[in-house]
This record gives structure tokens, sequence and C-alpha cells, in this order.
């Protein structure tokens, strides 16, 4: 009956006295009073074999604010409000018990169900504590590996600013005697005009003892392919300028099949004449990158694959897109790399080349770079030969 | 929610005393007992205690009848502050339909009031209460004492709480009527409607106040 009502409910007369002994109750104060004494319920039916004392007085027993019950006799009103009080002081004493039990017990299964609960919660975490010491040492293997390769990006990162700055510096050193050589040739071109006008003036049998004529055209010819020249140079500083964006350490939205145009313009002067640069661009949805380090990575992988291919190779670049990522295809005609060492590539310092060919940090920093801009980079090579390096970076 | 009887046709609020032990629950419940002018007023109930300190809890039953002829019974409680009681303190505060916070004035304290909070909000979710409608007054007592917090301090630190701030001094009966009084505002504010007693039974929040046993503002 406690099960569901709380401890603070209120008591009816039956709850806090069988009729058993309501009945020796009354007989106690009939005897005491000298007089029938009865019980009644709140609603005034008798409680208890006791009947009704008909034309008695009644004496409400309050426990709180409003009668559970009266007694009633045919007595004077003071003798049944002492019997009364009496048997309230006993009432009370039961409801008290009762509350207080009934209390205990809603305390008891409270503590017990909160006692459940931070057990469960103990063996939740106990159970967690032996997983994570189980785990621990491959945590901390993990954490410095990822340690490591920070380390390494970051020393790659300043490595690439200094080179920036470096390529900056000589890029605006040679634009300056670059403007002079060029505005100078102009000058040389129009002083060639001005001397052509000798021609009427020297006689002809010099003119022709001392091959004028020749001179002059070959004159014309040498300021010209100078002035080719010149505009190649401009070019270049112009595009190691761009590539010098390294020390930008903002993000830029760039169009990246641009970027590697520039790029490989940087290359085209690089390589040996027997090899052939070739590309395959298909168009791409602007990119959100460091470009300067980007240029960095693909001139790595690129280098790489100039390097692998012997007289007569062939490297292409392919550029595609399924709108949500881009990929970049270098492939070359090499010799493709043996199983062995593929998996180690990208690993930091190991070169197959020769001492003093590189650092062997190429291919890391363009992994690095590439994982720094949420990429993937794989290096696979088909049975027919060659390597192709896939660079996948979303968008 | 308040428990309606129909059969009987009597309402009865739960209304808890809450705080940290030795706050001065019990003391504010003794002064009540003088003060509150109810037009019923019952036996206030000790139950069981050790070295004064409450061991279930303390009951003060207030009652007043409407001329409609509803019984409106007010049935104030304390719980037993000390950390210990949890389980009695939750059972107790089981149902309330409004609470007192009895802080403890005193610098010692302020952690003390804080845990207790703490618990009141904790067990308020816990026996099913929402405590954002649940109507609560806070009552800084033992302020006849040295080494107090300010009251500039207290309404510092409550600047951003919603709930009504009483200063008191329970052990001479100083706002002890007043907190009381501020508490059956905000029950009648809370359930007045949800139960009909302007509609239905002719009440209006004055009244209901002055009878149940509250000051008159
Ligand atoms: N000086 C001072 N003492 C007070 C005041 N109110 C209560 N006390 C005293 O503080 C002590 C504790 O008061 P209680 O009313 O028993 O405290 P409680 O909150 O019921 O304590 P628990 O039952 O343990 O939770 C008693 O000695 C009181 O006399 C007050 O306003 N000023
Ligand atoms: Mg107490």
């Amino acid at each position: 009956m406690t099960d569901m009502v709380g401890f603070d409910r209120d008591f009816s007369l039956g709850e806090l006295l069988s009729t058993r002994d309501a009945d020796e109750l009354c007989r106690t104060l009939t005897a005491l009073l000298g007089t029938p004494v009865a019980m009644l319920d709140e609603r005034c039916n008798a409680f208890g074999s006791a009947a009704h004392v008909v034309g008695g007085c009644r004496t409400p027993l309050v426990l709180e604010l409003e009668p559970v019950g009266f007694l009633e006799a045919d007595c004077p009103q003071d003798s049944l409000s002492g019997a009364a009080r009496t048997v309230r002081w006993g009432l009370l004493s039961r409801a008290r018990l009762r509350m207080v039990s009934d209390l205990h017990l809603e305390a008891v299964r409270a503590d017990y169900a909160k006692l459940q609960q931070q057990n469960e919660a103990l063996k939740a975490s106990e159970a967690k504590y032996r997983e994570l010491a189980a785990t621990l040492d491959a945590k901390v293997k993990e954490q410095i590996k990822i340690i490591d390769e920070r380390q390494l990006q970051l020393y790659q990162a300043e490595r690439l600013a200094s080179i920036g700055q470096l390529a900056a510096g000589v890029a605006h050193e040679i634009n300056n005697p670059l403007g002079f050589i060029s505005s100078n040739l102009s000058a040389a071109e129009r002083y060639l005009q001005s001397l052509e006008d000798l021609r009427s003036v020297v006689p002809s049998t010099d003119w022709q003892a001392r091959d004028l004529d020749f001179l002059f055209k070959d004159f014309v010819e040498l300021l010209k392919d100078s002035r080719v020249g010149i505009d190649r140079i401009a070019r270049i500083v112009k595009d190691l300028k761009g590539f010098s964006s390294v020390d930008q350490p903002e993000e830029q939205v760039v169009d990246l099949n641009a970027q590697l145009e520039t790029l490989l313009t940087v290359l085209v002067g690089q390589k040996p004449p027997s090899i052939t640069l070739s590309t395959d661009f298909a168009p791409l949805p602007p990119l959100l990158c460091l470009p300067g380090h980007l240029n960095q990575a693909f001139l790595n992988i690129l280098q790489n694959a100039l390097l692998a291919v012997g007289d007569g190779g062939i490297v292409t670049v392919h550029t595609r897109t399924d709108g949500t990522s881009i990929s970049v295809e270098v492939t070359d005609t090499g010799p493709g790399i043996p199983d062995e060492i593929r998996a180690r590539i990208f690993d930091p310092f190991f070169t197959t080349r020769g001492v003093g060919s590189g650092t062997g940090l190429g291919l890391t920093v363009a992994r690095d770079i590439i994982l720094a801009h949420s990429g993937t980079v794989t290096v696979i090579c088909p049975p027919h030969g060659g390597t192709r390096v896939t660079v996948n970076l979303p968008v | 929610m308040p428990e309606f009887e129909r059969e009987t046709n009597r309402l009865t609020f739960k209304l808890v005393y809450y705080g940290p032990a030795q706050g001065g629950k019990t003391t504010n419940l003794m002064q009540l007992h003088e003060l509150a002018g109810a037009q019923m007023k019952g036996e206030l109930m000790t139950l069981e205690t050790q070295h004064d300190r409450t061991l279930f809890f303390d009951l003060l039953p207030l009652g007043f009848r409407t001329a409609s002829g509803l019984t409106i019974r007010l049935r104030l409680f304390t719980v037993p502050g000390q950390v210990a009681h949890d389980g009695t303190r939750k059972a107790v505060l089981s149902r309330a339909d409004g609470v007192v916070f009895v802080a403890d004035s005193q610098r010692t304290q302020a952690t003390n009031n804080g845990e207790s909070f703490q618990n009141l909000s904790e067990n308020v979710a816990r026996v099913g209460l929402d405590f954002e409608r649940l109507p609560l007054v806070v009552q800084f007592n033992k302020r006849d004492l040295r080494d107090i917090l300010s009251v500039e301090d207290i309404h510092e630190r409550y600047a951003g709480a919603p709930w009504p701030l009483l200063f008191a001094s329970a052990i001479d009966g100083r706002g002890v009527r007043e907190t009381f009084t501020e508490l059956l505002h905000g029950v009648w504010r809370r359930y007045a409607d949800d139960l009909g007693l302007v509609t239905e039974h002719g009440l209006d929040e004055a009244s209901f106040v002055t009878a149940a046993g509250g000051e008159a503002t």
C-alpha cells in the first residue's frame, strides 16, 4: 500500500487504527467515563463495533487541521475532550511512525537507485580505464608520430617561406638590370637604323670591302635574338615571382590548371630537351588552397618524375574532377619503383639517388603539404611500366 | 501540481523549506507557527532530531476555507540539511509545489550554500519537477550575526537569478513571515489560473496570501 503513495499523504482513521484496537479503546474509555463511548470515522459513521450514542456529544480527533474521526459519548464535554486528547496522542504517534517508516522506505529506495547508478558509472569508468591502459602504448606512439610529422611540417613551412623570400629577392634583383638591358636594346635598334643612313655617305667600294651589308643584317639578327632572350628571362622572372608566393601564407582561391601551367614553364627550361612534358587538363572548379605550398608539392613530384625517365621519356600531367574533388595524375615512362622501395618513398630522408642530389625530403614535403590540404597521394606502378602519382584534393 | 480532492473539496499545497544544514529551516517553521495569521493553524510536528538537527522532517499545517466552501491546506515541510541524508531530503522534496531556500548568511557558509543549492536543482530534476517553473524564493538567514555577506554582495551574486531574495533573522522572527508571503505570491502566480482560483472560487491574490497566513502588502 505504501508502494505508490508518498509518506506525506493523509492517513485515514482506518490506516492508523484497526477496528479491534478501536473497540478496545472504546471499552477502556467506557469503563473510565462510566458511560458508553463510540468512535466515528471522518464521515461520522461508526468505526468498530461500538454503536452510535444517541443524544451524546461529539469531539473531533484532529491530527493536523481537520478531524480524522470523532469520539461520541453522553457525558460532560470536558471529560470527552480529555479522552479525545489521549486518543489523539496515540493516533499522532502512529501517524508519525507511519510517516517516518514510509519516508525511510522512500529514501532507502532512492539511495539504492542512486547506489546502483553509481555502481554502473563505476563499472563503465573501470572498463574505460582498462581499455585505455591497453591502448595507451599504441596511443602514445601515434601521438609521437603526429608530433614528429607536425615538426617536420613546421620545418618545411619555414624552409618554404625562406625559399620563397629568396626567390622573390632574386626576381627583384634581376628585374632591375633586365629593365635597363631591355631599354638599351630598344635604343640600340634605333641607333642601328640611323647607322644604315651611312650607306649614302660611304663610298660603295669601302662598304663592300668591309662587308657592311652582312654586318648590318647580322646586327639586326643579333639584337632580335637578344630581344627574344630578354623576353624569356622576363617571363621566367615573372613565373619565379608567381612561384615564390610560398611566402604568402594566406589561402587563396585558384585555378589549379593555371598554377600547374606556371610550374611547367619553369620546369621546361630545366629539363633535358629529349624529355617530353605533356599536359592533359580538364576544366577544374576553383580550389581554396595555399598556392605556394601546393606549387612546391607538385614541383617536387614533377622533378622526381623527370629524374626517373631517361632520354626520350615522357612525363604527362592529367587533371580531372568529379565536382567534389580534383585529381592530378603525374605519369612517367620511367622504370617504375620496386615494391619494397615504394613503401618508403614518402619517408623523410629516404632517397635512392646519390648523396648531394637531393635531401630526400622532396616527396615527404609533397605528401605533408597535400595532407595539410586534406588531400591524399597514392603511388602506383602499373604492370606495363612507369609510375603514376595521383594527388586527390577535396574542393 | 497541488492535490485537489473532489470528494472533500480540498486543495493541498506542499511547500518545502530547503537549504544547508543548520541554516535555520526548522527555526523558520517554529517562528511561522507563532507568527502566521492563517485561519487554520495546526501544531508544528517535529520528527526525531539528533542534537537539534532534523533527521526526517518538520511539518507545519496551515489552512483556510474560502467563501465558496473550498478548503485550502498548506503543508510546510523542512528537509534535513545534512549532506548525508540526501535520500530523505529527496523524498521530502518529492511532490513539492513551492520551495523556500534558506541560505546561511555567514561568510564561512558560502560554499555550503552553493552546494546545497546545486543539490536542490539536481534533486528537483530527479523527483520530476521543473526547476524553471517551480515557485522558489531564496532567504538569506542569520542577518543578526557578525561575519556575514553584505546585502550588496548577495545581490551582486544573485544578480542574474530570477528568484526573489529575502533577508531574515529567523531566530528573532525577522523576515520569516515576509519570506513565506513572497512564496505565497509565487505559488499564486504559478497555480491560480490552472486551478481556477479566481474564476471558480472567487479568490484574489491578496486575500489568498492573507488567509494563508502571509502578510498583506
Ligand atoms: N544567530 C542566529 N542563529 C540562528 C538563526 N536561525 C537559526 N539559528 C540557529 O541555527 C541553528 C540551526 O537552526 P535550525 O533551524 O535547526 O537549522 P536547520 O536548517 O533546520 O538545520 P538542519 O535541520 O540540520 O538541516 C540553531 O541553533 C538555531 O538557533 C538566526 O537567524 N540567527
Ligand atoms: Mg531542521
